[in-house]
This record gives C-alpha cells, sequence and structure tokens, in this order.
C-alpha cells in the first residue's frame, strides 16, 4: 500500500496520542495547580461577595489567554531539545501532522477544557457557598462572550505557535517581544501613511483631522473599507499566515 | 541505499565541512565509518538522517530527498546518536506510543532484545544507567525493521560484556535488505563487525574499501626492523619492533589491524589508496 507522505489521520491521531500521554503528568499538574488556584479565587470571592462571583470570568478567560499562549509557546519544546530533537524529527510523521498536532492541541483542545474547567469551577463553588453560606452564585460560563474570547484565543495564540517553532529558547518571551517591536513598527508606518494622506487636507496648522475635511471616497475607506478589511483580516487571514510560517519554521528545523 | 552526490556542508558560510563529497552505500553491508575528532562523521550521519541540510548537493535515502523527511523516508531509518535523553516514562509506554508509527515494527525482535539486553518492560526510562539506555534504544531500532541504521559511537558507555551482547546481537538481527552505518573512533570495539570500512577526512571520503580488497591488497605485519629496500606503505613502533602495511603482493593472508590501517591512511592516503591499484 502507498504511504501518503502529506497527511494521514492515523498518524496525526497517533502524533497527538503520543504528544498527550507522553507529558500527561506534569500537563495534569500545571492544569490542576491553575484551576485550584481560580477554585480558591473563586471561592473567595464568593465568601467575600458573592454577588460579584459572576464578574470572574474575565479573571478566567485572561488566565486562559496567558496560559495558552505560555502553553503553545512551549508545544515544540522536544524539537528545540538538543537531545530530544532528533527523536521528534526522525518520527515518521509529515510536518503538516506536526503543525496540525500542535494546533489540534494549543488552539483546539486546550481552550475547549479550559472552558469546561470554568464551568466545573463554578459549579464547585456553587455547591460548596451553598452548603457553607446557603447561597447560590450560579452563573453559566457558556455565553457568547467566552465563544468570542475563544474565537480570539484561537487566531492569536497562531502567533505563539510561530514563535514555538521559530525560536529556541524563551520562546513565549521572544514572542511577546517579537509582537510588541512589530506593533511599535506598523503604528509608526500607519501614522506616516496617514499623515502623507490626510495632511494635504487639513487646512489649519499642525496636524488635526475632522471629518468635515474628508472627501467622501475617504470618509468610506477609513469608516468602512479598512475596518472591514482589518475584520476579514484578522478573522480568516491572520491565523492561516501564521501557520503557514510554523509549517516552512518545522520544514526548515535542522539539529 | 543511500547516495550523496557533490555534498558541501558547512556549520558556518565561511568555514565548509565537506566539499563536493560523494558517497553510495549498498544495502546488506555493515559500514564502518572512522575518521578523526571533528572529521564530520556524526555531521555526514544527520545529512543523511535529514537532521541537517547540505548547502550543495544532495543526500537520498532509497530514492527520497533526506531533507524532505517524509514519512515513508522515516520509517525506514533509525537514527541512533551519541548523546540523547528519553522522557521520563515507563519503557511499556515508550514503546505502546512509538511503535505503532513504524508498520513493519517487530514486537517478537524487541522482545527478544529486550531480554538480550536484561531490560525490564516496567523500568523507567529515565531510570535507567547511560548504558542501559543506550542499549534500549539499540532494542528499539532494530526492531522498527528500518532499513537504513545510522549508530553515532554505539558502543561509548557500553560495559566489556555489553560491547561483546552489541556485536553479536547487530550481526544476528539484520537482514540483507538492511544497512548499518556505525561511526567510531573505537575501532577496536567493532573491527570484527564492519565491513566495509569508511575513512572521511578534510571534508573527503578518502578510504572506502571491503574487508577483502584490504586483505587482498594490504598485509599487516611486525618486523623487527624496517629494512632499505622494503620500504612499509605505513609504520608505527611497536614493542619489539615495527607493525607495517605493506602492499600484498604474495597474497598473504595476514590478520587486518584497523587502528594501524586507520593511522595509515590518514597519514599516507595515496600510498595506501595506491595499493590497490597496482
Amino acid at each position: 500500500m502507498k504511504t501518503n507522505n502529506i497527511f494521514s489521520f492515523r498518524r496525526l491521531y497517533l502524533l497527538l496520542r503520543r504528544q498527550i500521554l507522553s507529558n500527561a503528568m506534569s500537563l495534569l499538574i500545571a492544569f490542576g495547580a491553575v484551576a485550584g488556584a481560580m477554585l480558591v479565587v473563586t471561592l473567595l470571592s464568593g465568601f467575600l461577595q458573592p454577588q460579584e462571583v459572576s464578574n470572574l470570568t474575565g479573571l478566567y478567560l485572561t488566565v486562559m489567554f496567558i496560559g495558552g499562549f505560555v502553553f503553545t509557546s512551549n508545544i515544540y519544546a522536544e524539537l528545540h531539545h538538543p537531545q530530544r530533537s532528533y527523536q521528534y524529527l526522525t518520527l515518521p510523521v509529515s510536518n503538516t501532522e506536526r503543525l496540525a498536532g500542535a494546533w489540534a492541541i494549543s488552539a483546539v483542545l486546550f481552550p475547549l477544557v479550559s472552558v469546561l474547567a470554568m464551568a466545573l469551577i463554578v459549579l464547585i463553588a456553587n455547591l460548596v457557598l451553598n452548603i457553607i453560606m446557603n447561597v447560590s452564585p450560579f452563573y453559566s460560563v457558556f455565553t457568547g462572550g467566552t465563544w468570542t474570547a475563544v474565537k480570539i484565543y484561537v487566531v492569536t495564540q497562531s502567533m505563539f505557535l510561530a514563535g514555538a517553532a521559530y525560536f529556541s529558547k524563551n520562546n513565549f518571551l521572544k514572542t511577546v517581544l517579537t509582537l510588541f517591536v512589530a506593533s511599535m513598527i506598523l503604528q509608526f508606518v500607519f501614522a506616516i501613511a496617514a499623515w502623507l494622506i490626510l495632511s494635504p487636507l487639513d487646512p489649519g496648522p499642525g496636524f488635526s483631522m475632522q471629518m468635515q475635511h474628508m472627501t467622501p471616497q475617504l470618509e468610506q475607506l477609513i469608516l468602512t473599507y479598512i475596518p472591514n478589511t482589518a475584520k476579514v483580516v484578522f478573522w480568516y487571514l491572520w491565523a492561516p499566515f501564521f501557520l503557514v510560517i510554523t509549517w516552512f519554521s518545522l520544514k526548515e528545523r535542522q539539529v | 541505499m543511500v547516495n550523496i552526490e557533490n555534498l558541501s556542508f558547512g556549520y558556518t558560510r565561511k568555514q565548509s565541512l565537506f566539499n563536493q563529497l560523494m558517497l553510495a552505500l549498498e544495502p546488506g553491508h555493515i559500514y564502518g565509518l572512522l575518521g578523526r575528532n571533528g572529521a564530520g562523521k556524526t555531521t555526514l550521519l544527520k545529512v543523511i538522517a535529514g537532521l541537517v541540510f547540505p548547502r550543495e548537493g544532495v543526500s537520498k535515502v532509497a530514492g527520497f530527498e533526506s531533507r524532505n523527511r517524509v514519512p515513508e523516508y522515516l520509517e525506514d531509518i533509525c537514527f541512533i546518536p551519541e548523546e540523547y535523553h528519553l522522557p521520563s516514562i515507563r519503557i511499556s509506554r515508550y514503546v505502546s506510543l512509538n511503535a505503532p508509527f513504524y508498520k513493519r515494527f517487530d514486537h517478537e525482535k524487541l522482545s527478544w532484545l529486550m531480554k538480550e539486553f536484561q531490560l525490564n518492560p516496567e523500568h523507567k526510562l529515565h531510570q535507567l544507567s547511560f548504558g542501559q539506555k543506550k542499549k534500549f534504544l539499540l532494542a528499539f531500532g532494530l526492531s522498527t525493521s528500518a532499513r537504513l541504521m545510522l549508530m553515532d559511537e554505539p558502543t561509548n558507555g557500553l560495559d566489556i560484556p555489553s560491547k561483546s551482547q552489541f556485536r553479536r546481537v547487530i550481526a544476528a538481527s539484520l537482514t540483507e535488505e538492511q544497512s548499518v552505518v556505525i561511526s567510531t573512533h573505537q575501532v577496536r570495539d567493532l573491527e570484527t563487525l564492519i565491513d566495509p570500512i569508511i575513512i572521511i577526512d578534510e571534508g573527503k571520503i578518502i578510504f572506502q574499501k571491503s574487508l577483502a580488497e584490504i586483505s587482498n591488497s594490504l598485509a599487516f605485519e611486525t618486523v623487527e626492523e624496517i629494512k632499505e629496500n622494503v620500504q612499509p606503505i605505513y609504520f608505527e613502533e611497536a614493542l619489539g619492533g615495527y607493525t607495517t602495511i605493506m602492499p600484498n603482493t604474495k597474497g598473504k593472508d595476514t590478520k587486518m589491524d584497523l587502528e594501524l590501517l586507520f593511522n595509515g591512511v590518514i597519514a599516507n592516503t595515496k600510498g595506501i589508496n595506491q595499493a590497490f591499484k597496482s
């Protein structure tokens, strides 16, 4: 039987199984520690201000984002370990499967387990508070806001996945630094571009653009086309772009 | 099985380790890859395994370009490095997580090798000694039924009984379709196992001959003194005289001294290779 050298669900399943079970203990300890800390915070909040417990969703999601980015940054740890990389790179799987496996764990499984953990924390906190204080500040974490946050996480974590494949050490910090520098450069470029395009329209001294000075076409560009394009880029092109970068980083990786 | 053509490689742009290196390896042999420290033995194995990429030229294994690392090719190679790190899991779990990637994985062979090496599947990998870990990697690698095994200093860290056990196991478990390339500087450990011999120096393969070719063309003799009219190709002082490499013009059957041959090839490459032409 001819082997498919690009993608096989069987190999992807084996890779996922290997990745999860090889690190099962450390994953459980890390996840348990964070979930335990969140439970303590929820219980304390419930004891002190039961009516404010529902405001903790923001904290849970912040922890999920930061934890997820750190987790994603380390997803290719085996690839960068000098004495383990040979094993990972000679494992009979394709680069597409190496990418799909890491993405499935960090972008799908991680937020799914995180949201379920949030629900479990709220449920346990509710039971405990009900027994001790006879109050039930129960609320559902499965709200539209939570799912939007998960979608934003799925898009943004792709940058950390690219950083995980590209950088050899301190992947999380290096990715954060790269994003900071890149955003500074982009802001500078956009500011210069805006100044070059808009300053001729501004009759006054200095540069303070007023809507009445804009042409209808420019107004439509700024208020409609640019935001709409930005939305399309963010939701549909951002993650695929960084996944492609990740794929090439894996393909070109040497020990 | 392995075809390397015009390979150029260097870790930096200015310094080249290999320049237009050519190498062809056939199935059914245990190749001994010898060379001085820093000659590029490990790097050559990594090039073949697709772990580092050539600057120029190409390395192919069974028709697959190494640097592409496609699954079908990776199923057919097994690389055992000199230094490695194994996860903190039981041997049995490591096998259950990694063996399914290899379609031809031979579990019976693994059980036999584990018994030979006195390894317990319930032992945790990180608790094994360096030598035991190496034995496990060898057992696992041989069980993958990969057609090409690349071993970097495989006898380092093995005790004396384990070294002979290693030779026995390698000799017994290989098929005619398989090839092994063993990079080593401990030639005494492996001189009864490896054939042909490949010597690499200054970025080139300077010697590649089978044992039969060597014993047909070279004679390894110990003499009390070097006579002026019988100049050896290479000689070293030894206890009570000299060990020499002579052209085997009289068809003598002498025991090959691999260490002497290696030193001779490094010191007088032209002279040694000339003996094979005459």
